[in-house]
């Protein structure tokens, strides 16, 4: 009841057009010039200081991308896009190398504080007595400073910027980048290929079993910049890994546009566990500004028994076309994904997943839940298939959508696709108000109009939300709270 | 799009020299920008008739004694009989009157464009009673291969109550059918409509049902694929007044290379209206099985309450179910659910029945009856049930396998 409370606190404390993270840090950002050609994305390279073969992937990757058109078939609606109106490159300038926290700017540092990132030790929450979580800061499209290198090094954990994998393991960049989600996958990854600026990198070897969560924020900080970061994650055979990303953006008045790729890679018996809490910044009252939020994130299960699990919190952002998905390879792996997407105000949001079933015995779970108020659409987009060697492949769905206000929309698109006699899919969906017989019997026992509304969606997320790691449950269930503000009455 | 790019296939040229012989210069000049529809367009995911029709017949549908399809008879039902379009013989019946009109209809879908476009006279009928007997429309093609475009309006007065069978005939030839059926149903009108497939099994059918109903109306329906190659019946609903229910039914029993959709668009436009959907697929050999249900709820449509359901039964290897169960809410106080299954027969049933000293074929065939009993059973006129049965009895018997 304690998380219920916090919950009602800041429905009434913040306001939709009083963004808690709508702050602006300045410093002074190193950028390249507006707009996108060939020469920015040579700049990009070399101020990367990246080796021959990334450039000409980045340039492939972007004369491809000139070729294709921008997907149309989500049901998002938004002004066209000028790519060449967007720096696409902004890093913040500093000493170079910060080698520790003490040398890092401390307006950069106020800002953290501010996201209440638990950057240093004694910042990891309280009552999680021992819990580490390492942090990789991404302040616009650089990594700042990345903190318990050393100890997940002890484990032979590599986890930093991808930049810096670049020039350190390539080998091993070279070998999986690319190989979940090519390079001319769709629009936004091609585009996000040619132009990434950064991101984080993780390989876990084989039998390592992470010694703590890895977590990273990402923030959009400097006017008219894409963000594209570039996340790539592997588990080598038998490992675990646990990583945590969680977004908040600044108030902006202009859309910004934020396209990044996420690959993920499970050898035999690895399992990944890949948790989002992304709450850009959403527009004001009226729809304007916001973040677009186009995201290509894909797990392979490749190996045997692996399994590999999507969760997310989707509360922000003006627009959100995202699908987390498992291609589930290897022979017994699971896919899984757990969401929680609430759209307020005029945000439109359309995610959903595909498990796409090729390997023998493999089995996949989606549990989808879908809150709209104000005069928000959202849409749960999803795809499950087995193919016709995929024997024994079992899924189940569930997707269910709770409409506040009659302004609102709530969609169910699945595409439920076997091509294997023994494939067994279930999938169910239910699209309800909260009932006014739960309203009655909260209010009947004397709670007020909003916290009976608090504790109903609440307890309609709760499946998904025990699925978050504890550090980031604590957070979504205030985050609910707040997107859900001025929903009632 | 640059609508001069599309290069026409063999069969989209034969179509559009149809249209242009038949003087449709508008509808051809429309249909040579679009084509045929590709898994492009979001309605044809799953049947891309770009690939699955690639010879049309090339002239419109002509009597030829030599080559006649058989009529359907069930006992006790008034006969309309519609031969390559026009009404056949006289009609009489108390409380229904048969006419014809000319068709002027168009439509943006190209297979609703060519359809609307190649019927000659519109078959009006008008019940304004009601019928205790059930009325049949016997939608025949006769003669050699040939494209068929038939149309059936059916006004239901107010108050008034009606049962239709629709029945589709083909002779033994290869042809291209498209037909257009559309029903309004009055205040308080009570409609059951029944469409079977019983073409020759080298037919393409194509089928467009569109239902309107008013307030307090009521409507069942059930459309049925088993016999053709290549099959495909868009079902559409508007309610247009307040208390209105319907019960939509649909079935694709396949085998061989056969490739069915049933597409259905069900639009809760007013407040206060409930719909079922019910629809199931079973599969064997190489078969493709399509079901696209979609449920719009309108942003005044509060109190709607839609339930669908979609099974499928994969009972080979290379069988495909490919199901989409869409909703599309803009209303809040609304109670709107779906659920789609798909799997193959349950071993522990079977090993059930095996234990009983059933043999596993007859086993199987058993569970395969009991998983479409529940489709048959809503339907209400014996003689069609009848039917239904015999032809799943007769489709089991062709599947030769222990």
């Amino acid at each position: 009841m304690v998380a219920v409370q916090e919950t009602i606190d800041h429905v009434k404390e913040i306001d939709v057009d009083k963004y808690k993270y709508g702050f602006k840090t300045d410093i002074e950002m190193d950028m390249a010039p507006k707009g996108l050609n060939e020469d920015i994305v040579r700049f990009i390279s070399a101020k990367k200081e990246e080796p021959e073969w990334m450039l000409e992937w980045r340039l492939d990757a972007f004369r491809r991308w000139q070729q294709m058109e921008e997907p149309k078939w989500a049901r998002v609606d938004y002004p066209e896009i000028d790519f060449q109106d967007l720096y696409y490159y902004a890093a913040p300038k500093s000493t170079p190398g910060p080698k520790s926290l003490d040398e890092v700017d401390p307006e950069l540092l106020e800002t953290y504080k501010k996201l209440g990132i638990p950057l240093q030790e004694q910042a990891v929450l309280a009552g999680v007595e021992g819990a580490k979580i390492a942090i990789d800061a991404v302040f616009d499209s650089v990594s700042v400073v990345t903190t318990f290198r050393e100890e997940l090094a002890k484990h032979g954990v590599i986890f930093c910027s991808i930049s810096e994998a670049l020039k350190e393991y390539p080998d091993l960049v070279k070998k999986y980048l690319g190989s979940v989600v090519p390079a001319t996958d769709n629009f936004y990854a091609t585009l996000n290929s040619a132009v990434f600026s950064d991101g984080s990198f993780v390989y876990i070897p084989k039998g390592v079993r992470c010694p703590m969560e890895l977590s990273t924020y990402f923030r959009i900080n400097e006017e008219k910049t894409g963000q594209f970061e570039r996340t790539l994650i592997i588990a080598e055979e038998g490992s675990y890994v646990s990583y945590l990303e969680g977004c908040t953006a600044p108030m902006r008045d202009e859309n910004q546009l934020h396209a990044a790729v996420v690959e993920l890679v499970a050898l035999d018996d690895a399992e990944i566990k890949y948790s989002t809490v992304q709450n850009w910044y959403p527009g004001d009252k009226d729809g304007k500004g916001g973040i677009y939020n186009f995201v290509t994130k894909r797990g392979d299960c490749r190996g045997k028994n692996s399994k590999i699990s999507w969760t997310q919190v989707e509360t922000g952002s003006a627009i959100t076309w995202k699908y987390p998905s498992c291609i589930l390879r290897g022979d017994n792996s699971v896919g899984e994904f757990y969401s929680i997407a609430i759209s307020n105000g005029h945000q439109q949001v359309d995610s959903g997943t595909k498990m796409i079933h090729l390997g023998k015995n493999t089995s996949s779970r989606i549990i989808s839940k879908g809150i709209s108020a104000g005069v928000s659409q959202n849409t749960y987009r999803g795809q499950v298939s087995a193919h016709a060697k995929a024997t024994g492949a079992r899924n189940f769905t569930q997707c269910d959508s709770l409409l506040i206000g009659d302004k609102c929309g709530a969609h169910t698109v699945p595409y439920i696709e076997s091509k294997n006699s023994s494939a067994v899919f279930e999938h169910e969906a239910t699209t309800s108000k909260i009932s006014d017989d739960q309203m009655f019997y909260c209010q009947q026992r004397g709670l007020n109009e909003e916290e009976a509304v608090a504790l109903i969606v609440n307890g309609f997320v709760r499946d998904v939300l025990q699925h978050l790691p504890m550090e980031f449950m604590a957070e979504s269930q205030k985050l609910i709270g707040i997107s859900l503000e001025g929903s009632v009455g | 799009m640059n609508q001069q790019i599309i290069k026409l296939s063999g069969a989209e040229e034969q179509l559009k020299a149809l249209l242009l012989a038949q003087g449709k210069d508008e509808a051809a000049t429309q249909f040579a920008a679009n084509g045929l529809p590709t898994r492009r367009i979001e309605a044809y995911h799953y049947t891309d008739l770009k690939t699955l029709l690639r010879d049309v017949p090339s002239a419109l549908a002509q009597a030829n004694d030599g080559n006649k399809a058989a009529r359907s008879e069930f006992a006790g039902t008034a006969r309309v009989e519609i031969v390559n379009g026009e009404l056949a013989g006289d009609f009489d019946l108390e409380g229904v009157s048969v006419a014809t009109s000319a068709n002027a209809a168009s439509g943006d879908d190209s297979v609703v464009l060519i359809s609307e476009a190649l019927v000659g006279d519109t078959v009006e009928i008008k019940v304004s009673g009601e019928l205790d007997q059930v009325l049949h429309i016997d939608r025949i093609i006769d003669g050699d291969a040939a494209i068929n475009a038939d149309k059936v309006t059916v006004e239901v007065a107010d108050g008034c109550k009606v049962t239709l069978l629709e029945t589709f005939n083909g002779s033994d030839a290869a042809h291209l059918g498209l037909a257009t059926t559309e029903i309004s149903l009055g205040e308080g009108a009570q409609v059951v409509h029944l469409q079977l497939d019983g073409n020759s099994n080298e037919t393409r059918h194509f089928a467009n049902n569109r239902y309107s109903l008013a307030a307090d109306s009521l409507l069942r329906t059930f459309v049925q694929h088993t016999e053709t190659p290549l099959s495909r019946t868009v079902v559409t609903a508007d309610f247009n007044g307040g208390g209105a229910h319907a019960d939509f039914a649909g079935l694709n029993l396949l085998a061989g290379k056969q490739h069915a959709d049933i597409t259905l668009n069900v639009n809760h436009l007013v407040p206060n209206t409930t719909s079922t959907e019910m629809f199931k697929n079973v599969v064997h050999d190489g078969a493709k099985a399509v079901f696209q249900g979609k449920i719009v709820v309108a942003k005044d449509a509060q109190k709607t309450d839609a339930q669908m359901m979609s099974q499928g039964l994969i009972l080979s290897e290379r069988g495909e179910v490919l199901v989409k169960p869409e909703l599309e809410i803009f209303a809040d106080d609304v109670i709107c659910a779906h659920g789609a299954t798909c799997g193959e027969l349950d071993e522990n049933s079977l090993f059930y029945l095996m234990s009983r000293g059933i043999p596993r074929k007859e086993a199987k065939a058993m569970l395969i009856r009991a998983f479409l009993a529940e489709m048959f059973e809503p339907i209400e006129v014996e003689a069609v049930v009848k039917q239904l049965e015999a032809r799943v009895d007769s489709w089991l018997d062709d599947r030769e396998e222990a």
